[in-house]
């Protein structure tokens, strides 16, 4: 009687930190990836939500072609040479330019390699933005809202009837 | 272990693999600061047109260029030479342009010559010293005089070169690169146009010593004819036999391979002529200035046993090529490099081309089409190379600027180059990498690397018209360097006077518009982006004038020196072409096609000899010669005669970028002095002897089991 409580004393920690393994594994502790901090704190909420830009405006090549695009540095400076031009995040727009180097912003979302992904297609299928992106206009930190795995591609494919063929996206 | 390590060790790795998972994982997204002016959209790639000047074939390439950066080489499908294939050298051409070690900016030497010390300058410096040195040198005045070297020029830079020159006054122009076509003065034909052998039509082919599968003056058009003359043709697939002592790839492409003796490659031809002879119309022979009888005495000698002999190939093997070269028609015979660098090679060129007079098979389907050029070349001979290096070492010369070689790499020490550079009070090197002979330069010239670069590039093979393949800058140039035409012009304008007269354009770019679509520039974008301008059709042949015949001697007895009982046989490597390719590191990391040797050199040794010597396959060997040494990793390979070694040109570099600096041996450095025909400064086959040093060869091949993962033995 005594052993069995004794062997079961010692397994219980163990049992315990498997547990906690699997509930940290599936927890979203990467925080720090979804919703990392930018070399300039530029806030969707205000420029979708409040102004009401379309996304259009900045990520020009959204319908066109694979890739979205980011706004060149030219494209932010052209409105915030008149607007908020005082504010500190703004000022270091500013230096950016005027040290001629490019903002490097931290990437949210990756395709794995071997994936062909085009956002002119999906646009064009007539999904919004927001249906992966997730509702911008209400984040000032802009956050990952999926993980872009191949099961959540294929979940969406079916939903629409797109197609499931391996030639589809593995080009 | 005790029970209480393990516990600490797993707890420590458990605790190592769940702080792994802290990093953070994200990339940078990095945008223009200004988007290009034509509006590059991202993910969207643009085709430009364009030509590949890594060797003088001159193939038509498309190059991709997205968000303003070229990624990816491909053929023209429109161009005639090439018709959408392309080699690893073109392929790498985006190797070149990316690659760390380019010159950056304009140089001046900073330390002893030779020293790779330098300093950067402005662009404004470099042109006033080297408008400083040109200005005495006016027509006129006495005193000494430039030399200008670069490659085999064509067109209308080779017009833009003549007009500097002249302004300039004393400057001579010496155009000689290894490899160039210029061995062709010598032919039978007494020809140096436009020369495209008509494989694609033929039905038996031989080639002496003629590698154009591997280098051969077009490789990739000659490639792609012989796979048709192979496949393309529903009953007929046409036969190959080749002559020469090394298994190159085009041997190994052949169906008979006649392993002749270097050197006596030519006697096989004279038994061919003999027996086709009696065939020949005597009118056909007179028209060419040639007596049927005279060529009967001349051939009489080399009867198949007799060939065979002097050949060291078996009776039966010679008799069946020539059999079937009797019987076939239409049938071509194509002699190289290979055979042309003996040092009975002009005269053995002349004796082997004979055949395609006899053959019938001169400006006829299935043979070798001539075409006169628009404007004959400029190439050097090495008579003339020889005469400039005398004027260099006399001291007659105040300023030597070089472009696009490297002498240094290329001439054996024989020649004395570099005895004779010290010679010279300014020595002037226009660009892309700081290679062998930029280092002894004084004052260094970024040059654009090719994908930068506007030009024509104009094929002296492989074409039946006038050809002008146009290059185009498909980006936009990523350092401070500036195009060697445009160097002139920019030298020109400072010089003014007489030179700025000459030369007035205000850049390459817009002589070239000019020149080929002059005031039109719907025409100029059509000829761009088609890649330059072809013949709708062949342009007439030129009929062949008087020949003279080639008179070969035999060579020396293979065991004639004791001391040197091998023959080392140097040939240029597919890969690296004369050498300038071993930069990059694609071309090294490409499995050498007969041995599978990656980022080095080997010697390639019979297994018989290798067994007389005692050497194993990857042991270090000691190849000498009488004027040197090198140390090699020996490659058994049974595709070559027991008394002859090889090796490949292209590696040994000192300079040249992190990739080829200090990597393989220069075998050029066995060569003792400037002798060897055809315009090749390098003998075809030089004495030498070969023993074991150690079994740490470290031979890197892809075949190996361990393959081209032995990174430590490669050193990157």
């Amino acid at each position: 009687m005594k052993k069995k409580l004794l062997i079961a004393i010692l397994l219980l920690p163990l049992l315990a930190a498997v547990i906690g393994l699997v509930v940290l594994y599936h927890l979203p502790l990467d925080l720090e990836d979804r919703a990392p901090s930018q070399p300039i704190a530029f806030s969707h909420r205000q420029h979708v939500g409040e102004m009401a830009i379309d996304c259009r405006f900045c990520h020009r090549s959204v319908d066109v072609s694979a890739i979205a695009g980011i706004p060149d540095v030219d494209l932010c400076r052209a409105c915030h040479l008149f607007i908020a031009v005082d504010r500190p995040e703004i000022t270091r727009l500013a230096e950016f330019w005027q040290q001629n180097q490019p903002i490097p912003w931290e990437r949210l979302y990756r395709i794995p390699d071997h994936t062909y992904f085009p956002h002119m297609m999906h646009l064009n299928a007539g999904l919004e933005c927001g249906g992966c992106h997730g509702a911008v206009e209400t984040m000032a930190v802009t956050r990952r809202v999926v993980a872009t795995k191949m099961g959540w591609c294929l979940n969406c494919h079916r939903e629409h009837g797109a197609s499931i063929d391996c030639w589809t996206c593995h080009r | 272990m005790k029970r209480r390590t393990f516990l600490q060790l797993s707890g420590m790795a458990a605790a190592g693999s769940a702080l792994a998972g802290c990093r953070k994982g994200n990339e940078k997204l990095i945008p223009f600061l200004v988007p290009p002016e034509d509006g590059a959209t991202p993910g969207i790639a643009d085709w430009y047109a364009s030509a590949c000047r890594q060797c003088p074939a001159g193939c038509g390439i498309l190059v991709k260029v997205s968000a303003g950066r070229a990624r990816k080489v491909e053929g023209n499908p429109r161009h005639p030479i090439n018709r959408g294939k392309l080699c690893p050298r073109g392929q790498s051409l985006v190797q070149e342009l990316y690659h760390p070690d380019r010159l950056r900016t304009p140089l001046k030497r900073s330390g002893p010559r030779g020293s790779g010390q330098f300093v950067q300058i402005s662009w404004e410096e470099a042109l006033a010293t080297l408008a400083d040195r040109l200005r005495p040198l006016a027509p006129g005045d006495a005193g000494k005089s430039a030399v200008l070297w670069t490659p085999p020029l064509q067109g209308y830079l080779a017009e833009l070169v003549a007009r500097f020159g002249q302004g300039v006054g004393r400057l001579q122009h010496l155009a000689w690169e290894p490899f160039a076509p210029e061995w062709r003065r010598q032919s039978l034909y007494g020809h140096q146009g436009l020369i495209d052998y008509d494989i694609e039509n033929t039905q038996y082919l031989v080639s002496f010593g003629a590698d154009f599968i591997d280098s051969h003056l077009s490789p990739v058009r000659f490639n792609y004819a012989f796979g048709r003359m192979r496949q393309e043709r529903p009953t007929v697939r046409g036969r190959f036999t080749y002559v020469g002592p090394r298994l190159s790839l085009t041997a190994a492409s052949a169906d008979r391979w006649l392993p002749a003796r270097p050197g006596t490659e030519w006697t096989i031809a004279m038994a061919m002529a003999k027996r086709l002879l009696p065939q020949v119309e005597p009118r056909v022979l007179a028209a060419a200035g040639l007596d049927t009888a005279e060529l009967a005495r001349l051939t009489e000698p080399y009867s198949v046993a007799v060939v065979a002999e002097l050949t060291g190939v078996r009776a039966t093997d010679i008799e069946a090529a020539v059999a079937k070269l009797v019987a076939i028609r239409p049938a071509l015979v194509i002699a190289g490099e290979m055979l042309v660098a003996q040092r009975n090679g002009p005269e053995a060129l002349r004796a082997v081309e004979l055949l395609n007079l006899l053959l019938g098979s001169v400006n006829t389907p299935g043979g070798v089409y001539l075409t006169r050029p628009e404007a004959p070349g400029n190439d050097s001979s090495l008579a003339e190379l020889q005469q400039t290096l005398a004027t260099l070492q006399a001291g007659n010369c105040d300023l030597l600027l070089l472009q696009g070689v490297n002498p240094t790499y290329n001439l054996p020490p024989g020649f004395g180059f570099t005895e004779a550079l010290a010679q010279v009070p300014l020595v002037v090197s226009c660009a892309t990498f700081l290679d062998d002979t930029v280092r002894f330069a004084d004052l260094v010239l970024p040059d654009h690397a090719n994908l930068e670069s506007w030009g024509e590039a104009i094929p002296s093979a492989g074409a039946r018209g006038h050809t002008v393949g146009l290059l185009q800058g498909v980006v936009k140039p990523l350092h401070d360097s500036r195009s060697f035409p445009d160097l002139l012009i920019a030298l020109a304008q400072t010089l003014g006077g007489a030179t700025g007269a000459a030369v007035s354009e205000k850049s390459f770019l817009e002589g070239l518009q000019q020149r080929h679509a002059a005031g039109n520039p719907a025409r100029w974008n059509e000829l761009l982006a088609q890649g330059g301008i072809f013949p709708a059709e062949a342009a007439p042949p030129e009929p062949l004038r008087q020949v003279s015949l080639g008179r070969p001697e035999l060579p020396p007895a293979a065991d004639a020196d004791p001391d040197f009982p091998l023959q080392l046989q140097i040939y240029p490597s597919s890969a690296f072409h004369d050498g300038h390719g071993a930069a990059l590191p694609w071309l090294q990391q490409l499995p050498d096609p007969m041995t599978t040797a990656v980022w080095g050199s080997w010697l390639e040794i019979n297994p018989q000899t290798a067994a007389r010597l005692g050497i194993a396959h990857g042991d270090l060997v000691e190849v000498g010669s009488a004027a040197g040494t090198v140390q090699l990793p020996a490659f058994l390979y049974p595709g070559i005669r027991p008394e002859v070694v090889a090796t490949p040109l292209g590696q040994g570099h000192q300079g040249l970028g992190r990739y080829a600096d200090g990597r393989g041996v220069n075998p050029l450095q066995l060569s003792s002095a400037p002798e060897g025909g055809g315009g090749f400064p390098v003998p075809g086959t030089i004495p030498v002897r070969v023993r074991r040093l150690s079994e740490a060869g470290e031979l890197v091949t892809a075949g190996h089991p361990e393959g081209s993962y032995r990174r430590e033995l490669l050193g990157i």
